[in-house]
């Protein structure tokens, strides 16, 4: 009998989103990498115009590029970059808790009635969750109020 | 065993991100929340305390690790999506040498502005 490879149930991109019946984590896990792909296009876009108007075209360049990024559409962007560090950053802390086994309980013999490991997870992801959306509307009041 | 240490550093890397992203992003962004709890930060976007800033070497210390935490971050994790969606296991060396290349480039750049700025 041949060796089954990996490879046979590969879905793609595609399987990101849909393979069968998925639940709130598995979504989350593609939220996850969706934020983590903008903040990787985010971080060199910033590096590069930081590192030109800073380092090499002076003040002038500097306040100028400044004031391009007052206009409310770059606010509205800027918060969006926001809301997905909060949502990446939280969202990571889970899944490194997750991993390391933190507050997830102690393990018990797998006697019926048993929690299953999903159950014991699921308050982890609301909880953080709830998080994400506290500190997103937290951040919004400032941009609100008109922050820099 | 090696991959193993590479994702260890993976997650060490993402929390202490949370940290430097917090005290950047409350330093940069969010001067109204900290004047609610009685604190106070000149405008930190004026090309003034931009240079008040480059000057320290605290700043230029904490940038230099910033920068160098998160394209490991990005990169590895980068390198993870690319090498998932490829659909050969035989192009990983050419991806991964790519993610140096692109990694080593990002760091020299990121850090010529503050370098440049410290000493000039």
């Amino acid at each position: 009998m041949r060796a089954g490879s990996p490879r046979e149930n590969y879905l793609g991109v595609r399987g990101w989103v849909w393979a069968g019946r998925y639940d709130l984590e598995r979504y989350l896990y593609t939220l996850h990498r969706i934020t983590g792909l903008g903040l990787v296009l985010y971080l060199f876009m910033h590096l590069t115009v930081m590192a030109i108007v800073r380092g090499i075209l002076g003040e002038g360049a500097y306040e100028d590029v400044i004031d391009f990024f007052e206009h409310s559409v770059f606010k509205v962007g800027e918060y969006v970059v926001f809301a997905a560090f909060i949502y990446h950053g939280l969202n990571g802390l889970r899944l490194i808790f997750q991993e390391l086994g933190f507050l997830l309980g102690k393990p018990k013999p797998p006697i019926y009635p048993f929690r299953d490991s999903l159950r014991r997870r699921r308050p982890l992801a609301l909880g953080m969750m709830g998080f994400v959306v506290v500190m997103a509307a937290f951040v919004l009041t400032d941009f609100a109020k008109g922050g820099p | 065993m090696r991959d193993t240490y590479l994702w260890l550093l993976q997650l060490v890397t993402g929390s202490l991100i949370i940290v430097f992203l917090a005290v950047h992003m409350v330093m940069m962004h969010l001067d109204n929340i900290v004047g609610f709890f009685g604190g106070h930060i000149d405008e930190p976007s004026f090309w003034s305390s931009m240079i008040d800033r480059a000057t320290k070497g605290w700043w230029l210390t904490f940038y230099i690790s910033f920068l160098a935490l998160v394209l490991y971050h990005a990169l590895y994790g980068l390198r993870g999506i690319v090498l998932e969606v490829t659909p050969s296991g035989r192009t990983e060396r050419v991806v991964t040498g790519m993610i140096w290349a692109v990694g080593l480039g990002a760091f020299a750049l990121g850090v010529y502005a503050p370098v440049h700025l410290f000493t000039r």
